[in-house]
């Protein structure tokens, strides 16, 4: 079982005994509200998408799943091919499968990422929680500050805006979170 | 055959909860024909609210609705066609299975609290959990279209209308409570929490230059009252002066007299939700007290709300009002706000009004979740 709160990209949930894929889950709690996540879902039996809120304590059958470590081999339009590092196989995703790690997958990336099978079908690829990415645009530093605290924006190579610290420059890599959205955590050492 | 409607509500700590359901209830009967049992774990604090409740009774009717206790071992019961879980209350385990045991599934909700913030556009309305064959529904009020609405009884404006052009109906329901405005006296009511802030405002108030006759129904708020008169004790009808200041304590009133005192003053404070929604309908300059929250999540709310209702004013108008309410909500000094509101007075009395309206020209809460069961049909 998991609760809603522990829904995530990429976990399965079985609702009327069909498998339903996490495409996209944002958590959200305020005032008195109860804490709800709301998903994005995708059945993996027949494609059929929809979206659905849980509170957090709701109760949901989750399905087992396989895991295998993969890595990025290209990208073809929409389409992401990932390369299962053990026995080589390659096994293809939409975007729209993996649209919660879409903003960090890139060309040339070697993270050794989660591929996640439902009956031996990939469905959904995790990241590591710690990435590292270069710095493909961001203004010159306003205030000359070093401390990290002062932040700024910031592109990577494949579009992606995130906030860094103001001393971050072109080029530089920075190491980037990749849980809930996905945040700057420092420059690579 | 009139559709069935059973709301479920547990009394949380306050009024607001049976507030809510209670009007949602009474409004279902009398303006959508629907047949409604109200489920409440605490008819005490329901007595408050209204007053010819029996408190022991297992069953009762009020104003054309079934009241019900919910209290001990359920009762095998059957499952209404629409069935509410008020501000995610927990039905009972054999209600859930009376509602799978139905040839035709009810439709099941989870009425949620009220909030201005974006991301209740994106979750009103979305399916949830099933139990069975049934499947839950959120459904979220709110201010924005895309959202469940606010509660707004069909009428109601007109009455207020009426109500604030009729200066001697409002003098006649005043002296009901005992309360004689000076002519030039600036009327105040006062509904909140507990308030750190309270004392700076009653300074300010009490050395202003604005007589202010300030009523404050009883509640919470008047042990800090108390304190800043340095008494005692201060029973309904009660009234101290000091300086500029007139405080008077009123009983707690049923729901439609206090509206009638909401339409009544210049000025409202108001708290929790269903209070601060009627002072909406009010038209009239307010300031809200949100129920407070672990790790001040509550502030969020707050600002989402400030974000919209301010969007009509002059930047400092705008501003005052701001820092006026976002004062109050952390118990800070009120002084300097509320002399700097006063200097806003009439803009603030204006945007009410165009507030309400703008708020009334959308579906409201009833007639919202009648549709959407239409829709689900």
């Amino acid at each position: 079982m998991k609760t809603g709160k522990e829904l995530k990209p990429g976990t399965v949930i079985r609702i009327d005994n069909d498998p339903w894929l996490v495409q996209k889950a944002e958590f959200t709690k305020s005032g008195r509200n109860s804490a709800i996540m709301k998903t994005k879902l995708k059945n993996l039996l027949t494609g059929y998408k929809t979206e659905t809120v849980y509170s957090a304590d709701d109760k949901l059958d989750d399905v087992i799943l396989d895991r295998k470590e993969a890595t990025l081999s290209f990208i073809s339009g929409d389409t992401y091919t990932f390369m299962d590092t053990t026995d080589y196989t390659m096994y293809e995703l939409n975007a729209e499968d993996i649209e919660s790690v879409l903003p960090f997958v890139e060309e040339g990336m070697t993270d050794v990422c989660e591929a996640v099978f439902f009956e031996d079908r990939l469905v959904s690829v995790e990241l590591p929680t710690t990435i590292v990415r270069q710095v493909d645009y961001t203004e010159g530093s306003a205030r000359g500050d070093t401390s990290g605290k002062v932040m700024k924006p910031a592109k990577l190579k494949n579009g992606t805006e995130l906030s860094v610290a103001d001393f971050i420059e072109i080029g530089d890599m920075i190491e980037i979170d990749t849980r809930e959205g996905g945040s700057y955590k420092g420059r690579a050492k | 055959m009139r559709v069935t409607w059973d709301i479920f509500c547990t009394v949380v700590d306050n009024f607001g909860d049976i507030g809510v359901t209670w009007r949602l209830a009474r409004q279902l009967v009398a303006e959508h024909q629907c047949a409604v049992r109200l489920w409440v774990d605490d008819l005490r604090a329901f007595e408050r609210l209204c007053p010819a409740i029996q408190v022991d009774a297992a069953r009762q009717w009020q104003q054309g609705v079934e009241v019900c206790r919910w209290q001990g071992e359920w009762q095998p019961t059957a499952s209404a066609d629409v069935v509410i879980a008020a501000f995610a209350c927990q039905l009972p385990d054999a209600y859930l299975e009376a509602m799978a045991a139905r040839e035709q599934a009810p439709l099941w909700l989870n009425l949620d609290y009220l909030s201005a913030e974006d991301w209740v556009v994106g979750c009103h309305g979305l399916p949830s959990l099933k139990h069975k064959n049934v499947q839950k529904y959120f459904f979220f009020p709110g201010f924005q279209a895309g959202t469940g609405g606010l509660l707004r009884e069909g009428g109601l404006l007109l009455q207020r209308e009426a109500f604030q052009a009729d200066a001697a109906a409002r003098s006649v329901f005043l002296a009901s409570l005992g309360v004689v405005p000076a002519p030039d006296a600036r009327l105040v009511s006062l509904f909140a929490y507990e308030n750190t802030g309270l004392a700076s405002w009653l300074d300010a108030m009490a050395t202003g230059g604005t007589p202010t006759h300030l009523l404050v129904p009883e509640g919470r708020v008047l042990a800090d009252v108390l304190r800043w008169l340095d008494l005692e004790q201060m029973t309904p009808g009660m009234v101290q002066v000091r300086g500029a200041l007139t405080l008077q304590v009123l009983p707690f009133v049923p729901q439609d007299d206090y509206d009638r005192l909401l339409w009544s003053c210049d000025f409202n404070a108001v708290r929790g939700e269903d209070s601060f929604v009627r002072a909406q309908w009010a038209a009239r300059p307010m300031l809200w007290h949100i129920y407070r929250q672990e790790d001040d999540i509550h502030l969020d709310k707050l600002e989402a709300f400030l974000h919209l209702y301010t969007a009509g004013l002059s930047p400092d108008a705008r501003l005052a009002l701001q820092g006026l309410w976002r004062a109050w909500n952390v118990g800070g000094e009120m002084a300097g706000h509320w002399r700097e509101a006063e200097r806003h007075w009439q803009e603030w009395f204006e945007h009410a009004e165009r507030w309400c309206l703008e708020q009334a020209s959308r579906p409201d809460l009833a007639a919202a979740l009648v549709q959407f069961y239409r829709n689900w049909l």
